[in-house]
């Protein structure tokens, strides 16, 4: 009941980064060095819902083109890649129960809740398999108060590779960095690092060890454990074999890491590191939980000494503290967009072959019924997306559709993601891609 | 009977001839390999049987046969579909001439070595060894007479490993870091050391850490649910009806391995340090007002304060970590603790060496805290930390070259029948003083655990979960509004914990049906109690009509305004009553002492009388469920085993009654919510897949896979009943399966979609008629008007309990039953029977059994006939 096919989808559902098929080194870092064309998207998740008039420029009702609309304040750093920019208002969730959170449900378009498992996969983890492949197919990444990120430096919320499959996020930037770059790091990372290469090694000679005895089918499925162990070894040496090139990418270690004095200082660091891990090919696939899918979260370094879930109960148009974060992350946005241009990619740069799907995990309020799920898009994959403009939907087609536009523009024939057709009678009236939003 | 209990002796006389009938041409072993061409023996099946009606022109069901030639990868869909038509002996047709039953056999049989063989490097074929198929082995033949010229291997299981599941390996886990409550025989329903780790409130699976020790916190159930430590399971299942753990599904993947390691290192810290290492010093206090939260910190880790009572395990771990400096003893002793806490086993000499020489090599690296940490987390991944081998390295094989697994094997086998943690001590002490080498070694065991209520089997009832499926409820995504058209709550997640509860409570009453271990299927099928929560009142209730509902609604509002007239009144009264006492006193200032009392007296009544009138004008403006007419469930006091510790004061509740449920209208767990939204959709019943769950599970029948060329779909007609869409499966191309199906689903429209009885569906009477047909026992066959009629029927049959046991024999061997295990499963049938539909008898037989001792390293007798 094991092939190799169940065998890479296992391997790349779990911890935030999975691992993909061992490639050789050039072939793995073809992004930024070689012809070849690849696409890479980013889902940034911000909790406590995205109410639209935070991003809807003043006056603009019905579709149409940005180029002489001002951004509203919260966005306002977006000004100058409006052209690159689609607002997306009139999507729903209404199926995926997403109050307070939809959890899994957000990117996997189905119920999701509080300590309800995820249902199927979500679609940044379908993206990953879809796009043209990486050594780390999917990296996640989660930021909220630093005692979370602490005691909780991993979690499992927004993202999964299957039912029943969480895949976990990153949130202590050390961890992170060792396990990204820990062969080309010096000092305790490197000692951290070499140490559990270590373990890891003789793990893996134990596990080899013990095969004796095994049946043919038995064999098989017991190599593959084994195999999951020269994977993670395979991967570190794949990444020291490509030590330079990563060198070019790597972010410099400084005191944020260490000894930050916000939570701020490690959301700052985890984006780099998150950027990095785009810029020199690892990834294809990058998913931001900012407040980490759920309903608390901290931004103190930005001056807001409230933090958590009454964050949640305010409005937030013209709210002084949620301009604030939704600045925050419209810059965080344009460093992404900025680093990303900055790697000649094809006849252009990497953005040209990005998309950045920016929303929330619970639709537009923290307590909604999620009739209203704005998304703001920034990049066209390829062309893929139109761009520079306001799109306002009849609020009849699900987050789903523009997931399956997703992944039509990664390739994928398919006409609905993760929804029946019993269910779709009820909360889609079409199918297929969202063509508002397709070039 | 006579048929039966003949059929036994037959096959041992089978065995006990078999060297002497091997030779000959004609005899036929199950399982053996058909060493034949195509041309020299499948063709000419084909042509003797099929070809007639599947041949060059007009073939039947558009399919042709006359060319198919030999298994190859461009036929192989063909071929299996041959397969399963002609194990499930659906074709030939009936009405036409029929192989010899050992034709049949052997053909089946070569169809299953040729397309193993072919598509062994593609994917390989499974079909046979999937639980799902497992009905494809004929019934009749299982537990009938063999006919001649068949020739019974002695059953024994291949050598293998076995991966554990999610929820035994979160409970392992669990065992390292929580200590859980004894056993209290006086409250035996709840949870308690040795059970299984339950899910949570929204059904997911997770190890929680200190939450024994959390004694305040700030905010409400989800500010707890976040700021507590916990992971979710790990290991990952595929399946989730029916058997999910067969040893040949899974495996551990890499992400999981890498997972793994992580949440070792929290788990080992955790050992060493307790809640100190998941909060601050000054969290840890058995005074909470010590610890001053400053501001909204809801959410957050240091939201929460632990008391100081050190509740969690203390193991060699901590002694290793927590004196100073490192000694080969401790870390020896701390090496050879968790290897036998995560294995079940101790370790060898050279396990134990390879895992202190790993531990010492990263204490060298990383110093002695996070070096002990990340070495002894290598344990968490070693094999057998996470499958459990089978593999019968030592003993001599028997004459059939099968070997009796003794020693450590044998007895985690048998621990793991029953168990997810470690062996008790008496077990344990077998095991290590040689008494677990023979047949009665394990009887004795195994009746010794059965006997013991302390010592916690939820092995058990994750048989009964896998066998009925009714632990799916709270999975099941209902759409919004169809939910409220049901009469149960809509909002939030109410309906889903409802349902979380409600698989509880179905544990629960199995529990006790299993405690009285007399005709425990039948028991089971038909039994009139329940395990309720007052939620249950309405799920156990019946739908009303609109105009009862209108007429529900008017009566409500009659009585409320009876009742708000009367407070008015008695309000008036009282007010009257006081104003006439305040004017007296305005006179005669100088009874005021002397009537302060009475003056007193008629304030409070005054209040009184506003409350109760408050309270009845509140009860005007609810809104009320007249949707439903509540069951009145009342009983005595029980519990369920729930996820209490693990989410705050929003916790599962384990409080439960144990009440009859409304005669006429239920009868037995297929009628309970819990099954009935297990199989049921987001918008309504699901008559086919609790069809297929009759047809499989009871009736012993077997469904082939629905063919590609089937868009599966009933068409969109909100106006017209489930019944009336199914005109689609009744067509003729699908007619073929479904009637085998359909017909045992529909009785279940007495029900809705959130289980709540109902006699009218879409404004006239719901039609719960249905068909028992083709069973296999002709004393069943036949219509029935509903599903407790039907299920009354069923429940009789002793078919229907051959069946349950086919499926009991599954879940405990691991694989599919063949032929060759007919005698086991005729002696555990008998087991069963004999004892009075006996659970531990049945059990015994099963763990005694060849199938489950013995084991064959080459596969070459029995199931892995690839």
């Amino acid at each position: 009941m094991l092939n190799r096919r169940n065998l890479l989808q296992g391997m790349a559902a779990g911890v935030g980064a999975a691992f993909g098929t061992p490639l050789i080194p050039n072939q793995l870092m073809a992004s930024p060095v070689s012809n070849t064309t690849r696409k890479r998207v980013i889902f940034f998740m911000q909790n406590q819902g995205f109410d639209p008039k935070t991003c809807i420029p003043t006056g603009m009702s019905s579709s149409g083109s940005l180029a002489k609309a001002k951004l509203p304040e919260p966005i306002n750093a977006l000004e100058p890649y409006k052209d690159r920019l689609h607002i997306i208002n009139g999507l729903h969730g209404m199926h995926t129960s997403p109050s307070h959170s939809a959890f899994f449900g957000a990117l996997g378009g189905y119920r999701g809740s509080d300590g309800v498992p995820p249902s199927g996969p979500t679609i940044d983890y379908q993206l990953s398999r879809a796009l043209p492949e990486t050594l780390l197919p999917h990296l996640c990444i989660g930021m909220d108060s630093i005692e979370n990120m602490t005691t909780k430096p991993t979690l499992a919320t927004l993202s999964a590779s299957g039912a029943g499959q969480p895949i976990f996020m990153h949130s202590n930037p050390n961890h992170l960095y060792q396990m990204l770059y820990g062969g080309i790091a010096s000092g305790e990372i490197r000692r951290q690092h070499e140490a559990r290469s270590s373990v890891m090694s003789q793990i893996e000679r134990l596990a080899a060890a013990k095969d004796h005895a095994l049946s043919k089918s038995d064999k098989l499925r017991y190599d593959q454990y084994v195999q999951g162990f020269q994977e993670v070894n395979g991967l570190r040496d794949r990444l020291a074999s490509v030590s330079d090139h990563l060198r070019k990418f790597a972010p410099t270690v400084d005191t944020r890491y260490t000894n930050p004095e916000f939570e701020t200082d490690w959301h700052d660091v985890l984006l780099d590191l998150g950027i990095s891990a785009l810029t020199s090919g690892i990834t294809n696939t990058l998913t931001i939980g900012s407040g980490r899918g759920e309903i608390f979260g901290a931004w103190k370094g930005l001056g807001i000494e409230q933090q958590g879930h009454n964050l949640g109960h305010m409005d937030q148009p013209d709210n002084p503290i949620w301009i604030k974060i939704r600045q925050y992350n419209s810059r965080m946005l344009v460093r992404i967009m900025e680093a990303l241009e900055s790697v000649p990619e094809g006849s252009g740069t990497m953005m040209d072959h990005t998309l950045v799907v920016y929303t929330s995990n619970n639709a537009d309020k923290q307590h909604t019924n999620g009739a209203n799920w704005p998304v703001m898009l920034l990049g066209d994959l390829d062309g893929a997306f139109k761009t520079g403009c306001f799109t306002q939907l009849d609020g009849k087609r699900p987050i789903n559709a523009l997931y399956t536009s997703l992944l039509r523009a990664a390739g994928q024939n398919l006409d609905r993601f993760n929804m029946t057709e019993t269910l779709a009678k009820k909360y889609d009236d079409a199918t297929g891609p969202l063509k508002e939003v397709m070039a | 009977m006579s048929l039966y209990r003949t059929a036994l002796p037959i096959a041992l006389v089978a065995i006990l001839f078999a060297s002497s009938r091997v030779a000959l041409a004609e005899t036929y072993t199950p399982g053996q390999r058909i060493d034949a061409r195509y041309g020299d023996f499948a063709k000419a099946f084909l042509e003797t049987h099929c070809v007639d009606c599947h041949g060059e022109f007009d073939p039947e069901g558009d399919l042709s046969l006359h060319d198919l030639g030999p298994v190859e990868e461009v036929n192989a869909d063909t071929w299996r579909s041959v397969w399963a038509q002609v194990k499930l002996k659906e074709m030939p047709p009936q009405d036409e001439e029929q192989p010899h039953v050992v034709d049949r056999l052997r053909f089946s049989d070569w169809i299953v070595g040729e397309l193993s063989r072919v598509l062994e490097d593609k994917g390989g074929f499974f079909d046979h060894l999937d639980p799902n198929k497992g009905n494809f082995v004929d019934h009749d033949l299982l537990f009938g007479p063999l006919p001649d010229g068949i020739q019974l291997a002695p059953a024994s299981t291949p050598a293998r490993i076995w991966r554990v599941t999610p929820q035994e390996h979160i409970t392992r886990l669990n065992e390292l870091i929580n200590a859980e409550p004894a056993f209290n025989p006086e409250m035996p329903g709840l949870r308690t050391h040795g059970d299984a780790v339950p899910t949570n409130h929204g059904g997911e699976l997770k190890l929680y850490f200190g939450t024994d020790r959390i004694i305040k916190w700030q905010g409400g159930t989800v500010a707890y649910a976040t700021s507590v430590k916990s992971v979710p399971a790990v290991l990952s299942t595929a399946r989730d009806h029916g058997l999910e753990n067969y040893p040949d599904f899974y495996t551990v993947n890499s992400a999981e391995a890498t997972q793994i390691m992580s949440v070792a290192g929290d788990i080992l810290r955790y050992m060493a340090e307790g809640p100190l290492s998941i909060a601050n010093p000054e969290q840890i206090t058995d005074d909470p007002n010590s610890y001053k939260m400053e501001g909204d910190i809801r959410g957050l880790p240091t939201a929460l304060v632990y008391s100081t009572k050190v509740v969690r395990p203390i193991t060699p771990v901590y002694d290793l970590l927590d004196e100073e400096g490192v000694t080969d003893e401790r870390l020896r002793a701390a090496v050879d603790f968790l290897y036998e806490a995560l294995t079940f086993r101790p370790p060898s000499e050279q396990e134990s060496d390879a895992y202190v020489a790993i531990v010492k090599q990263s204490i060298s690296k990383l110093g002695k805290k996070d070096g002990a940490v990340l070495g002894l987390s290598a344990i968490f991944l070693d094999r057998d930390a996470l499958f459990r081998p089978e593999l019968v390295e030592k003993g001599q094989p028997d004459r059939h070259g099968r070997v009796m697994m003794q020693d450590w094997e044998l007895g985690l086998a048998v621990n793991h029948a029953l168990r997810y943690i470690q062996p008790d001590e008496e077990l344990r002490k077998a095991i290590v003083e040689g008494r677990m080498r023979t047949r009665e070694d394990v009887r004795r065991e195994v009746q010794r655990m059965l006997a013991d209520d302390s010592i916690r089997k939820p092995r058990i009832l994750r048989f009964f979960r896998d066998y009925f499926d009714y632990d799916r409820a709270g999975y099941i995504c209902k759409d919004s509004k169809a939910l409220a058209d049901t009469g149960v709550s809509n909002r939030g997640t109410a309906h889903y914990r409802a349902m979380f509860d409600a698989t509880a409570s179905t544990d629960r009453l199995i529990e006790l049906i299993l405690k009285e271990d007399k005709d425990v299927l039948k028991e089971l099928l038909t039994t009139n109690r329940v395990v309720a929560t007052n939620a249950d009142n309405v799920y156990f209730g019946r739908k009303r009509t609109d105009e009862e509902r209108s007429e529900a609604v008017a009566e409500a509002k009659r009585a409320v305004a009876k009742a708000t007239k009367e407070a008015d009144a008695a309000l008036e009264a009282a007010k009257t009553e006081l104003s006439e006492l305040e004017q007296f006193l305005d006179v005669h200032p100088e009874e005021t002492r002397k009537r302060k009392g009475e003056l007193a007296e008629k304030k409070r009544a005054v209040t009184t009388a506003q409350r109760k009138f408050d309270a009845a004008t509140k009860k005007q403006k609810s809104n009320s469920n007249h949707a439903v007419e509540e069951a009145v469930l009342s009983g005595d006091r029980i519990y369920a085993r729930v996820s209490r510790r693990s989410f705050g004061n929003g916790s599962m509740k384990p409080d439960r009654i144990l009440a009859t449920v409304p005669e006429g209208q239920r009868l037995g767990i297929l009628t309970h919510p819990s099954w009935l939204v297990s199989h049921s959709d987001a918008m309504d019943n699901h008559a086919i897949r609790r069809g297929r769950w009759i047809r499989e599970r009871l009736l012993g029948g077997g469904i082939p896979d629905v063919p590609i060329t089937v868009d599966a779909m009933l068409p969109d007609e909100p106006q017209r009943t489930l019944r009336e869409r199914m005109r689609v499966t009744r067509e003729s191309y699908c007619a073929t399966c479904h009637h085998k199906m359909d017909p045992l689903g529909l009785p279940f429209e007495m029900f809705n979609h959130a289980g709540v009885y109902r006699e009218v569906e879409l404004g006239k009477p719901v039609d719960t008629t249905g068909e028992i047909i083709d069973s296999g026992d002709p004393t069943l066959d036949g219509e029935v008007a509903n599903a407790i009629e039907m299920i009354k029927r069923i429940a009789e049959s002793e078919r229907v309990e051959q069946v349950f046991v086919r499926h009991a024999f599954r879940f405990w061997i691991g694989r599919n039953e063949t032929l060759n295990d007919a005698p086991v499963l005729q002696e555990a049938f008998h087991a069963y029977q004999d004892n009075g539909g006996s659970m531990k008898a049945l059990l015994t037989s099963l763990l005694t059994s060849d199938a489950f001792l013995y084991r064959t390293k080459s596969g070459r007798l029995v199931a892995e006939s690839k």
